[in-house]
């Protein structure tokens, strides 16, 4: 039985594989972005001196909240696919194959695990070029990658619940900048939560984003783990709750 | 003969609102190739969707062979297939990664999948295509994909929405070559809708006209034909039209007679048009009536629709009007 969800759910995963092995201009035009945090913001604001940060370089500081901003571009787009696929009789069709709803939800959330991985990967290797140094210790990059898709399977079933709510692809478009950004802002990602106003450093303990950064942070940067065990809490408690809520509101994408 | 599918007055309500379906019955038998025709918006996608389990109904019940619909639906979907009215391959893949993912959700033994596969794409010739990319694929051979999909675990039913909607002429023939050919081969059912008259007419065993959600008529296509009494034949002669009419009159088979529009012949309605003409041409011969033209005029599926329904099905809602509607009520909800 258990085995059998699990086949299901690595079925779509190999799908998705497939899908990035057929066509990867998505991966490299979504590399654009980042690179320009890294390779343009990050060293003028280097030279201005205005963001204090101990021991590491500001590129260094902002590669793992630019990796983090652009795997969750990546994943709220999830909901959009779901609806894309509800327009063209693919959804109908999954929903026809003997397969529970939730094995559906945890297939369509990991894919955007997988692709956030591929995305990660192509972004370090562009910032290990521009200068940035990764600690490339495989147990700690392991944690990372589990981090990754962890947080890409959340915004991933965030997105299929708004996706259930909305119902129409005009409607979604505007979303994803408008969830995604503040989020961005709000956090971590590009400058440290001390530095924040009062009332933005509350947004910013509350935003998953911020734990998200930190972890990646902690694991490819820094090294200090002290963080850790509290990222992957909070991830994980992230995680299951939207999995959980996409679950039940999936099926009203079709209706 | 048994029957495979059983629905007892479905109702499907969206919003509270627009009836989709509005009191449902009837019975598929087991081997039969089962048509719903009727125009779009009618209730037959919805019907079609319920019965496959994407959607629960409002009210009434449904079994698949002999499995609830909503209390079984895990059973009742390992028991069909399904090719719904959107082209739904995925396009991205090649054809032969579109059945491996299906026959993996459909729990296809891991030993038997390049077998199963294999066959099924040859079964409806794409066999030298499985390596292409499907965005290469013409509209019909990813229809013709996508019902290899549909037949990837020997399903006993097969629900087919609007199986050959967009494809032209020959398009239409070859999917139903690759259907009837796979019918021989594994023992199925199929359940299909269509708005297209000919098609209902050719290929269904039997045919439900369904209209505002209702079905209005259930039978063979001739039987349905049959039973509209909308037989006749037409005499054109020199002599005049009333006394032609006279003679005809005096047939006892002979239900009406009319003049012909253009004034040019008399048609009288019959209940067998093969029988009637017969007497017809020896009743004129014995009042030396100098028959110019002879024809007969049997009743097509649209004059069955008509009769109905009340109204012809042409004049109704094209599939893409239909699909507009739809979107606009998706927005509503």
């Amino acid at each position: 039985m258990l085995t059998n969800y699990v086949e299901k759910v690595l079925a779509m995963l190999e799908v998705e594989v497939r899908r990035i092995m057929h066509d990867r201009t998505e991966l490299y035009t979504r590399a654009v972005q980042p690179i320009l945090w890294i390779g343009v913001f990050a060293p003028v604001m280097e030279k201005l001196r205005v963001v204090p940060i101990p021991n590491v370089t500001y590129m260094e500081f902002i590669t793992p909240g630019v990796l983090v901003q652009s795997i969750t571009f990546v994943s709220i787009f999830y909901g959009l696919t779901v609806i894309w696929e509800r327009d063209l009789g693919v959804l109908n069709k999954l929903l026809v194959a003997p397969v529970s709803r939730s094995a559906l939800v945890i297939g369509k959330a990991l894919s955007a695990g997988v692709r956030g991985i591929f995305q990660s990967l192509i972004i370090i290797l562009l910032a290990e070029l521009l200068g940035v140094r990764i600690i490339l210790n495989p147990f700690y990059l392991l944690l990372a990658a589990f981090l990754v898709v962890m947080f890409c399977a959340a915004f991933a079933s965030l997105s299929i619940f708004i996706a259930s709510l909305l119902k129409t692809r005009e409607r979604f478009m505007g979303i994803g900048q408008a969830i995604t950004m503040p989020l961005f802002f709000a956090s971590n990602a590009i400058y440290p939560i001390a530095l924040m106003p009062n009332w933005l450093k509350a947004v910013a303990t509350v935003n998953p984003l911020s734990y998200a950064v930190e972890g990646l942070r902690a694991l490819m940067i820094t090294g200090d783990l002290a963080t850790v065990p509290l990222d992957f809490l909070v991830s994980f408690i992230f995680v299951a709750i939207t999995i959980v809520i996409a679950s039940q509101t999936f099926n009203r994408i079709i209706e | 003969m048994n029957s495979v599918i059983s629905v007892k007055n479905l109702v499907k309500v969206y919003d509270k609102v627009v009836r989709a379906l509005n009191g449902i019955s009837l019975e598929v038998q087991e081997g039969e190739i089962f048509g719903l025709l009727g125009p779009n918006g009618a209730g037959k996608t919805t019907l079609v969707r319920i019965l496959t389990t994407q959607i629960p109904p409002t009210g009434g019940e449904a079994f698949i062979l002999g499995k609830n619909i909503i209390e079984e639906a895990d059973k009742v979907r390992e028991l069909i297939g399904y090719v719904p009215q959107e082209i739904s391959v995925m396009t991205d893949l090649t054809g032969y990664e579109n059945m491996l993912f299906y026959s993996k959700l459909y729990d296809v033994p891991s030993s038997e999948r390049k077998r199963r596969i294999e066959n099924a794409l040859n079964l409806v010739g794409l066999l030298d295509k499985a390596n292409v990319v499907v965005k290469n694929y013409s509209g019909g051979m990813m229809r013709r994909l996508e019902i290899a999909q549909a037949i990837i675990n020997y399903p006993k039913i097969l629900f087919l929405d609007e199986p050959t909607i967009g494809l032209d002429p020959s398009g239409r023939k070859a999917i139903w070559s690759y259907l009837s050919q796979l019918m021989e081969e594994h023992e199925m059912t199929i359940l299909m809708t269509t708005h297209y008259m000919d098609e209902a007419d050719m290929v269904t065993d039997r045919l439900a006209i369904i209209n505002f959600g209702k079905i209005v008529a259930v039978g063979t296509p001739s039987e349905l034909k049959k039973s509209t009494k909308l037989e006749s034949v037409t005499i054109v002669s020199k002599l005049h039209s009333n006394e032609v009419k006279k003679i005809l009159s005096s047939l006892p088979f002979v239900k009406q007679v009319y003049d012909e529009e253009d004034g040019k012949g008399v048609t009288a309605y019959v209940e067998n048009a093969e029988e009637a003409v017969v007497e017809i041409i020896s009743l004129l011969k014995e009042n030396s009536v100098n028959v110019e033209s002879l024809s007969m005029n049997k009743p097509t599926l649209d004059d069955v629709f008509l009769a109905y329904a009340g109204t012809k099905l042409e004049e109704t809602t094209s599939a893409l009007e239909a699909r507009k509607i739809r979107r606009t009520m998706q927005r509503m909800r």
